[in-house]
């Protein structure tokens, strides 16, 4: 706890000396929040720029930069295909039928469990949000129509990953007497690299697994969420970006209601409301596609000449290809081990049975999802070269490309972004806490400071502007999958072990099939 | 368990699925009423959503009268409604006036029928887990009362045990009824 003080002590230190520099010759309310805004963006330059640098470390590729952290998880994506025989298409069928209950008995459903398809549609909400919206705008904005290719492409590799990442965290998840479910990556980098005789390095690497958990919290499922519910007001409505102030006092408060309250109520309300928002969203875009169906053979044209030329992108196709890669993996979390959190709190007698229903999510998160957001934007054609992201980018650029359909379409995606910003961030609450706990214990003290920090930062988020913020919340999630992939790797054969097993048991019966 | 007759009670099974992850209700008894007291807290949670709807709708308002963006301020009374609406139907729960009368001998809240004291036969402390799907889990408790025709009604509902069970001790002695502790082993 005292070590928890110290280092806040620093940071408030250090944050503070760049805003009363910023305020020095400050007037007027616009004024102020500018200069807070700068000052929250320099701090970050300042003092944690160093870390995105080493996270977003880059070696020159056929004359760009390619980020390493990019590499890492295309190859462990590829590795954990290979390994797992292509899992993601041998067993798709299989992991439809466990989505659809046929592998579980009608007539012994205990009472309050959560069915796979509960879990899917839960991890789906969670899934579903600012990354479809706008990761892909940010993507094509800077990558060009050819990001897109690259996200389908990272989505499908991606389901292996998932697969991997969540059979582990089912399979060490701890619970507590209280009956509360402990999972994720923390538990199975401790727990099961201890089983295989190297509890040292599992420690040291749910340690650091937690670290960057706690920080990508804050950043990606926090400070981006706001910071862009924020921005789509502004499109939408033009309220001016410096009232973000206002827009995050008010999410602060019901973030802080749900999360320091568990008011049942507005958890369900909200859990109710966000797959209905993504099913809205879904709707949105096929009524675009379809109002421009003639237009949907050469926007995919232009997808698959921009993957391989790079026409109009810094860095030519490797250029396409990173901005493909990293905003698929910010969007459907694969390799990242956040899910595995999520999975981990359901009700399963069999681990992979879990891993096999995610396996589906980055399939649905980006293989569709994103593909129509990336279609929408192409075909509206307000995307064009160079693609520098100088011009429309993020959540603005979706925005004025569903607009140029139909101007209801801003007022619409004006709620869907603001709902789902806050159920990503209450997501990222309940990861972000569950680091959190790991580290510091469970104690009532340390998980109030988590809640109150984490509400402070989406103040933060909502005021800012893009910047090195939105790097340094790009990093921390990234880093996390440093952690978790190496785990990964060393834990993926017990993964085979258990997919064999569940394969047998259905072969041999004991698992059965209801039709 | 219980059998009566072919009347066959499970006294474990919960009769709400979600609850508070906070102390909501206290028993007060007072000469001849024993009745529930809402707590602060819990007032101050629903408070929340009514201050932040009053004062979306107070934005929207002064938003139209200052530069007339009609759209804006629907999307922000919109809002205003709904999140004030919200806190609204979370009050009313807490504001229940559930009370045992012993001067009219009746049991009486706002959800079920009224119940006459001389019918109710045991009170029963359950737990659960409340499964959150984007959020921590957490125990929770209910303290239930049984009636003579077999009916269960819950009475408080809320994740402080200690005081549930102080609660359901003075209200045990207040009826002169049987309490039971019917918590039991979860496993998830």
């Amino acid at each position: 706890m005292r070590k928890i003080q110290l280092l806040l002590s620093m940071l408030i230190l250090a944050f503070t000396s760049n805003a009363l520099a910023a305020e020095a010759d400050a007037s007027g309310f616009t004024r102020v929040i500018g200069q807070i805004s700068t000052a929250v963006d320099s701090f970050f330059s300042n003092y944690l720029y160093g870390f995105v640098e080493i996270v977003f470390f880059s070696y020159p590729v056929a004359g760009t930069k390619f980020p390493l952290i990019v590499g890492w998880l295309l190859l462990a994506a590829i590795i954990f295909t290979l390994y797992f025989g292509f899992v993601q298409i041998r067993r798709a069928r299989l992991a439809i039928d466990i989505v659809r209950g046929k592998y579980t008995d009608p007539d012994s459903k205990d009472e309050g469990e959560v069915s796979h398809f509960q879990a899917l549609a839960t991890a789906l909400s969670g899934t579903v949000g600012l990354g479809n919206i706008a990761g892909v705008g940010v993507a094509l904005a800077i990558g060009g129509p050819g990001a897109t290719f690259w996200m389908i492409l990272c989505g499908l590799l991606g389901m292996a990953s998932k697969f991997c990442e969540c059979t582990l965290g089912v399979k060490y998840r701890t619970i507590l007497p209280s009956g509360a479910v402990s999972g994720g990556p923390m538990y199975y980098l401790r727990d099961g690299l201890a089983e295989i005789g190297l509890a040292g390095l599992g420690k040291v690497l749910a340690v650091g697994f937690a670290l960057m958990c706690i920080l990508g919290s804050f950043g990606g499922g926090n400070m981006f969420q706001a910071n862009q519910a924020h921005s789509m007001l502004t499109y939408a409505f033009d309220v001016p970006a410096e009232y973000g102030l206002i827009t995050g006092l008010v999410l602060a408060t019901l973030v802080f209601s749900v999360i320091i309250g568990g008011m049942p109520s507005i958890a369900s309300v909200t859990e109710k409301v966000v797959p209905w928002m993504a099913v809205i969203y879904v709707g949105m875009s096929v009524v675009v596609i379809g109002a421009n169906l003639e237009q949907v053979g050469p926007a995919f044209s232009a997808i698959i000449d921009g993957a391989f030329t790079g026409a109009g992108v810094a860095g030519g196709f490797i250029g396409a290809l990173i901005q493909g890669l990293k905003r698929a993996t910010f969007s459907n979390e694969a390799g990242i081990g956040s899910a595995a959190i999520a999975h981990s709190a359901v009700k399963t007698k069999e681990p992979v049975t879990e891993g096999l229903v995610s396996l589906l999510e980055p399939f649905i998160d980006t293989v569709i999802i994103c593909t129509m957001t990336a279609l929408v934007i192409t075909i509206a054609g307000l995307n064009t070269a160079p693609f520098d992201g100088a011009g429309l980018t993020g959540v603005t650029l979706t925005a004025a490309s569903f607009t140029a359909t139909s101007e209801i379409f801003k007022y619409a995606l004006a709620i869907a972004v603001i709902l789902f910003a806050f159920s990503t961030m209450i997501s990222w609450s309940y990861y972000g806490l569950k680091a959190w706990t790991y580290l510091f214990g469970e104690s009532k003290s340390t998980e109030i400071l988590f809640k109150v920090i984490f509400c402070v930062f989406v103040v933060v988020g909502a005021t800012i502007q893009f910047g090195a913020v939105i790097d340094f919340s790009d990093a921390a999630i990234f880093a996390m999958s440093i952690f978790n992939i190496i785990g990964l790797y060393l834990l993926m054969p017990i993964v085979k072990r258990e997919l064999k097993l569940f394969i047998a048991k259905i072969d041999s019966g004991e698992v059965k099939k209801f039709d | 368990m219980n059998e009566a007759g072919n009347l066959y009670i499970d006294l474990q099974k919960n009769l709400i699925k979600d609850g508070p992850k906070f102390l909501s209700h206290t028993l007060i008894v007072k000469e001849h009423k024993a009745y529930l007291k809402p707590t602060i807290s819990a007032m101050l949670f629903c408070v929340v959503y009514i201050v932040i709807g009053f004062f979306l709708i107070s934005l929207a308002s002064y938003v139209y009268y200052d530069s007339a963006k009609l759209d804006l301020a629907i999307f922000l009374g919109g809002f205003g409604i709904a999140i004030g609406t919200f806190g609204v139907s979370l009050i009313q729960p807490f504001l229940k006036n559930a009370s045992f009368d012993k001067s009219t001998g009746l049991f009486e809240n706002s959800s079920d029928r009224n119940v006459k004291l001389a019918r109710i036969v045991s009170l029963q402390i359950n737990n659960k887990v409340v499964l959150r799907k984007q959020a921590l889990n957490y125990s929770c408790f209910e303290l239930n009362m049984l009636t003579k025709s077999g009916r269960r009604i819950n009475i408080i509902n809320h994740n402080n045990l200690p005081q549930l069970t102080a609660d359901a001790e003075k209200l045990a002695d207040f009826l002169q009824v049987e309490l039971s502790d019917h918590c039991r082993q979860i496993i998830l």
